[in-house]
């Protein structure tokens, strides 16, 4: 249990330290959950689809659609993004199944891949958390704050983080592209997103050297119950997902621009970073100059819904949400 | 004066055939190279699917299509075509394939019946051309993605955006080049519609 691993000066983490109590505690809790199972009864599973539909016979609260891909062949488990459980829910692929259902496998060339899309969103806005957090030298730390739902058409995906130290930071070309290879480089690593429901204490605990997120924890819990936390690699942050298999379905990526946002002067966050970028998918093919134009796009700042409420330019960001969708 | 016309003799492929043929080059001549097509033309039947050189592809598609052809055609009764199926096929089961599978497979079809495809080429190499040649209709997942016109596709829903995006910045631009700075006027009924549609699809902002 994570009351073994109390530290008693939790406030004066570094931020690597934090990392490392977090990833601790992750695990402590994943084990304990999975030792909960106790007796292992058996789900029958019904795979819908290529190459043929088929009932598989798995674990309960054990198994997960990632198994059942591995029964199927590795192209299965290699291009499957999220899985479809009974036809209307979306279900990540490594959250283990719970009750005889029908399986879909949902990768991103499918028909009606909206839910993907966002799944990948979402999954690389956490994925720019988690670069952010180390790519900055021990003297700075790095509070994440929280990204805000995937936004497609927004052209980027987008991170708030806050940089306490940093009072006026304008990222260079090179250290954007810093982060960039960070970020290209955690994705290569070809990890698994994991997927986890804790308590709210617990969350409490974990991210106890994060004032941000220890606000947020109560306010998520009162209206889901649990939290949903994600970890990937040592990185472990709180997303209501679902989000994507593996790091490695990120393909083509560029984190764009870095903006300010100052929030007003009586609010509880005074500044924030807005960290872009834009990504595709590794299965999809893009002419490089098509890209650029994306990147582009992702270099103007996103306007989508910020938790200090303004851009740097002085301007409510939701007004801007509303008078580009109404003219615009 | 009283020639026939040559449709009527034998049929028209929906291949494009070069004038001369290729000459394949081998120890034995001209009939080394019948051996190397005959080959060819028995592993397609018999696998549906191969990857081979481009030029070797290329002539093979042409006996194997002219094979299918008479053999819809004429049917299994007749002597020519049943000897052209003995001679071009090696593996004597392909003969019951191609009159009992195949024929049915490509009686109703108005295209070709085989397709050839580019396969990739290891680059910095001096590797030949290669293709994949396969005849229409097997059983395996296909080759090429036909559904990347689909809109709902991540990459052509960044696109879409980023065209809407400037054509907007154009209008703006416009828009002020008239004089017109504190409204921008609604563009087209189309756009308006896919404004809506936007509303509803993507700015549903949900806490993290």
């Amino acid at each position: 249990m994570f009351v073994n691993v109390y530290f008693p000066f939790s406030g004066f983490l570094s931020t690597q330290e934090a990392i490392e109590r977090r990833n601790h505690l992750f695990t402590l809790e994943k084990k304990r959950q999975h030792e909960k199972v106790g007796r292992i009864e058996k789900i029958e599973v019904r795979y819908k689809g290529i190459p043929k539909d088929c009932t598989l016979v798995m674990n309960k609260g054990i198994s997960t659609p990632y198994d059942c891909a591995r029964h199927l062949t590795e192209w299965h488990v290699d291009s499957s993004a999220l899985a479809l459980i009974d036809g209307s829910i979306y279900w990540d692929m490594h959250r283990p199944l719970n009750e005889n259902c029908t399986l879909e496998l949902q990768n991103f060339t499918v028909a009606e891949p909206q839910q993907v899309n966002k799944a990948f969103w979402r999954t690389c806005s956490f994925l720019l958390g988690a670069c952010a957090t180390v790519a900055f030298k021990d003297t700075v730390p790095v509070r994440l704050h929280s990204f805000p739902g995937p936004d497609i058409r927004s052209g980027s995906f987008v991170y708030d983080i806050d940089l306490p130290t940093l009072e006026d930071w304008k990222p260079t070309p090179q250290e954007l592209f810093t982060i960039t290879a960070e970020y290209v480089k955690l994705c290569r690593r070809d990890l698994p997103v994991e997927r986890l429901e804790v308590s709210e204490e617990l969350a409490k605990e974990m991210f106890i050297d994060n004032p941000h997120k220890v606000k947020q924890v109560p306010s998520i819990a009162s209206r889901h119950g649990n939290i949903t936390l994600y970890r990937v690699g040592n990185h472990v942050d709180i997303s209501k997902g679902p989000m994507i298999a593996n790091t490695a379905q990120v393909g083509k990526c560029t984190i764009a621009s870095v903006h300010k946002l100052v929030g007003p002067p009586d609010g509880d966050v005074k500044q924030l970073y807005r960290f872009q970028g834009v990504a595709l998918p590794t299965s999809v093919m893009l002419n490089h100059f098509a890209f650029s134009i994306l990147v582009n796009r992702a270099r103007k700042l996103n306007p989508v819904w910020s938790p200090v409420g303004t851009s740097d330019r002085g301007e409510p960001i939701v007004d801007d949400v509303r008078t580009v969708s109404a003219t615009a | 004066m009283n020639q026939a016309e040559v449709s009527k003799l034998v049929s028209k492929l929906r291949i494009k055939i070069p004038n001369e043929p290729r000459k394949l080059r081998n120890i034995k001549g001209p009939e080394g190279r019948l051996d190397k097509l005959r080959k060819t033309v028995t592993g397609l039947f018999k696998y549906e699917r191969i990857e081979l050189n481009y030029s070797r592809g290329d002539e093979a598609r042409q006996y194997a299509e002219r094979l299918i052809s008479e053999a819809i055609r004429h049917g299994d009764c007749h002597k020519p075509t049943m000897e052209a199926a003995n001679y071009w096929l090696l593996e004597k089961e392909l003969i019951h394939k191609l009159f009992k599978v195949l024929v049915p497979r490509f009686q109703d079809c108005n295209t070709a019946y085989t397709s050839i495809i580019n396969a990739p080429r290891a680059i910095n190499t001096r590797s030949t051309e290669k293709v994949v040649l396969e005849l229409k209709g097997n059983p395996y997942p296909p080759l090429v993605n036909k559904q990347m016109n689909n809109k709902l596709l991540i990459q052509n829903v960044l696109l879409d955006a980023a065209k809407y995006d400037y054509r907007q910045s154009k209008y703006r631009e416009m828009a002020e080049k008239i004089g017109i700075t504190d409204e921008i006027k609604p563009t087209t009924n189309k756009d308006e519609n896919r404004t809506n549609q936007i509303q509803l699809n993507d700015n549903k902002l949900t806490e993290n």
